[in-house]
């Protein structure tokens, strides 16, 4: 019962928002904005009662990793509201919330049993640092996508729905930027520990650690998404990839995210399929 | 019986004129006020003078008043009566309160929407309020006022979207680039569109203007001018490549800037956008330069399309505008009202009291031999009868919704109770609400 709490506050949130960027009303905005932070508390909560039942954090399995994925992103974007008094995104972000805690209150009262395996820090560290860099790279999507909005809406010479609701290019096209460096980094760091801690079960028995090899789809498509942020990031820099391209880069980006994380995380890994 | 009263001129009831014959603002509102307040027409006052509109909000206890609120206009700028009455409006109780949200709404200014008139409006009430000539009813008239002003404004779009040619070019530019104190703009001509919208710019503190002209002393001139610098037409590729914003205002017969020459410029920038306005007649700039990526084109045309759709747009939003002038005209006559009724509720119930009081004192000798518990039951009961008796009036006159029932009502208990002793001796700051 309680595992549906954080879906039918994002669900409310997603709602409101929808609704305060049709309408920009301030009132309907915090509504949402408060909607969405009980979302988060409850989904804490959450997250924290599992917690404490089965004595680990519920990082085992991809729906535990989705959960935890929908936690940070709302935390992530709260934080970026907050500091940019910008609610305009929300629409957007809560949308991708909602649609992605729907598998974690199906299954939200069986936490899975941690194996011997996962009993290290360094698995701890490499889940968390590889969600929040989905979570970065989610809002640079989002950033990207209405880019492209605005940009249409400019370029036609149509000005309205988007024009009048959204920040200035220059200022999507940075967000963008700087949330691709953060989610970049993040990546590095969690595919770096994520090495290092297969190097070291390397030896034991479990046929996860044997499939622990770059030709696993989960680890091979990981490795596709650091090439393609890594590329997205050098493009930037050094061929002045800005703007639109920048925002169909972080799209593709997050569409691979997206891909190893559902039909690849259920279906295909030998190794991450905890 | 206190009554809010709105006289004055706009220009919706008085041509242009007869509105300049009555600007407050000529001597000051300040002057107006003190004249106004000598006559001792009204007791709260608020003068509300814009270069649309000459108002006088005031509370008067006579409904005579409005009519001499009206002389005073005429008095006080020696226009002839009869000239300026035809043109005045009068607005009593809730309808005045409706005038004015709506004016400070900007639902009655001329460019419907329009933002300075709130800060007028604030500007008009600060200064009567400094003066100490307004009160009660006003300081919550005029903060209704501004709370109307600031709803319309956040919560419909009304106020929305540039209504003119330069200031839509601006709001593209930053929605395009954000902030405009970095960037460069270059301006090609040197005639009066490009000297126009160059003091446009200027004024959004761009970092450099550069003016480019076919006889580079025009371009000195404008430049010196404008505080920009000049550059002669053959260095017109370096301008264009450092420009951001491009203004195109030359009476050349043929494009200046093709596609050709435009993808030119545009492949060393990268991605870095360029915001084209070619304000010219015949065009300067070749349309199909417009398909080049980071090239945003918006000529004469497109602007002028664009401000057309945003007064459109205003005009659909004036019926939620209208909506939340209703809802906040309704609060406030609901607040006028139960301030109308209270004092008469006051009274009754001292009078009410006064007369237990004084039939315990009456009866003080037949109680003298209770014992004390029975002396306090006396007193309860007797205080319970007079609650009991006074529940009903009160409820019922409290749900009264209507003004003029509630006047009538207030009216009729206070002639059969003869109140008004006991209302001035309970508040003797406050001035007489009964007409009798």
């Amino acid at each position: 019962m309680l595992g549906w709490l954080p879906l039918v506050f994002y669900a409310a949130a997603a709602a409101a928002y929808i609704a305060h960027f049709g309408k920009r009303d301030p009132r309907v905005g915090r509504v949402a904005s408060s909607l969405l932070a009980g979302g988060v508390l409850a989904h804490t909560f959450v997250i924290g009662m599992q917690t404490v039942q089965a004595g680990y954090a519920p990082l085992v399995g991809t729906t535990a990793a989705i959960s935890a994925f929908v936690w940070l992103l709302g935390l992530a974007y709260l934080y970026v509201e907050l500091t940019t008094d910008e609610r305009t995104m929300g629409a957007f972000v809560t949308v991708l919330l909602a649609v992605l805690a729907v598998l974690p209150a199906l299954h939200a009262s069986d936490v899975e049993p941690r194996p011997e395996l996962l009993r290290s820090p360094l698995f701890t560290l490499h889940v968390l640092s590889l969600l929040f860099a989905y979570a970065s790279f989610a809002l640079a999507f989002v950033l990207g996508v209405t880019y492209v909005l605005l940009f249409k809406e400019i370029k036609a010479k149509h000005l309205g729905f988007f024009y009048t609701r959204l920040p200035s290019l220059q200022v999507l096209d940075l967000m963008n930027g700087r949330a691709i460096i953060v989610g970049w980094l993040f990546l590095t760091c969690g595919l770096v520990v994520g090495g290092i801690w297969a190097t070291q079960i390397h030896s034991s028995p479990d046929p996860h650690a044997q499939a622990m090899s770059v030709a696993d789809p989960k680890i091979l498509v990981a490795l596709l998404c650091w090439g393609m942020y890594s590329f997205a990031l050098f493009a930037r820099r050094a061929i002045g990839w800005s703007g639109r391209r920048a925002a169909w880069l972080s799209a593709i980006g997050f569409v691979i995210v997206l891909l190893n994380f559902v039909p690849v995380g259920y279906f295909l890994t030998r190794s991450h399929n905890f | 019986m206190v009554r809010l009263l709105a006289v004055g001129v706009s220009h919706r009831t008085a041509p242009v004129e007869l509105r300049e014959c009555v600007d407050f603002a000529k001597d000051g509102v300040d002057a107006a006020l003190a004249a106004l307040a000598e006559r001792a027409v009204a007791r709260e006052i608020v003068v509300l003078s814009t270069c649309n509109r000459a108002e006088i909000y005031g509370v008067a206890e006579t409904d005579t008043a409005a009519d001499a609120l009206g002389r005073f206009i005429s008095e006080y700028h020696q226009v002839a009566h009869e000239t300026l009455r035809p043109h005045l409006f009068v607005h009593r109780g809730a309808e005045a309160a409706t005038h004015l949200f709506r004016v400070a709404a900007g639902l009655d200014s001329l460019v419907v929407g329009e933002p300075q008139i709130l800060g007028q409006v604030k500007d008009a009430y600060a200064a009567a309020s400094a003066l100490k000539h307004t009160g009660a009813l006003t300081n919550r008239l005029f903060s209704s006022a501004f709370t109307v002003g600031k709803r319309v404004r956040s919560e419909t779009g009304l106020g929305e979207g540039a209504v003119s040619v330069s200031y839509a070019a601006i709001s593209l530019a930053k929605k395009i680039f954000g902030d405009l104190t970095g960037l460069d703009v270059l301006i090609l001509g040197a005639g009066e569109m490009a000297e126009l919208t160059g003091v446009h710019l200027r004024a959004q503190h761009v970092k450099q203007l550069t003016i480019a002209s076919r006889t580079l002393s025009t371009a000195q001139t404008l430049a010196k001018a404008l505080n920009g610098r000049a550059v002669a037409w053959s260095s017109l590729s370096d301008a264009l490549s450092a420009a951001d914003i491009v203004v195109t205002a030359t009476g050349a017969a043929e494009p200046v800037l093709t596609r050709a020459r435009l993808e030119e410029v545009m492949r060393p920038r990268r991605s870095r956008p360029l915001f084209v306005i070619d304000i010219a007649v015949p065009r300067d700039v070749e349309a199909s330069a417009g398909d080049l990526d980071q090239v945003f084109l918006y000529n004469i045309d497109d602007l002028r399309t664009i401000v057309q759709e945003n007064l459109a747009r205003r005009t659909a939003e004036l019926q939620r505008a209208d909506d939340i002038v209703r809802e906040e005209v309704e609060r406030f006559s609901a607040w006028m009202q139960s301030r109308e009724v209270v004092p008469t509720l006051v009274a009754l119930r001292q009078r009410f009291e006064s007369i237990r009081q004084s039939e315990l004192h009456r009866l003080e000798s037949k109680l003298a031999g209770l014992p004390p518990e029975a002396r306090a039951r006396v007193d309860e009961i007797t205080h319970l009868i007079v609650e009991k008796l006074l529940l009903t009036p009160t409820e019922q006159l409290k749900a009264l919704s209507d003004e003029s029932t509630v006047i009538a009502y207030a009216d009729a208990l206070n002639r059969l109770f003869s109140l008004v002793d006991e209302k001035s001796k309970s508040d003797g700051s406050q001035p007489q609400n009964v007409s009798s």
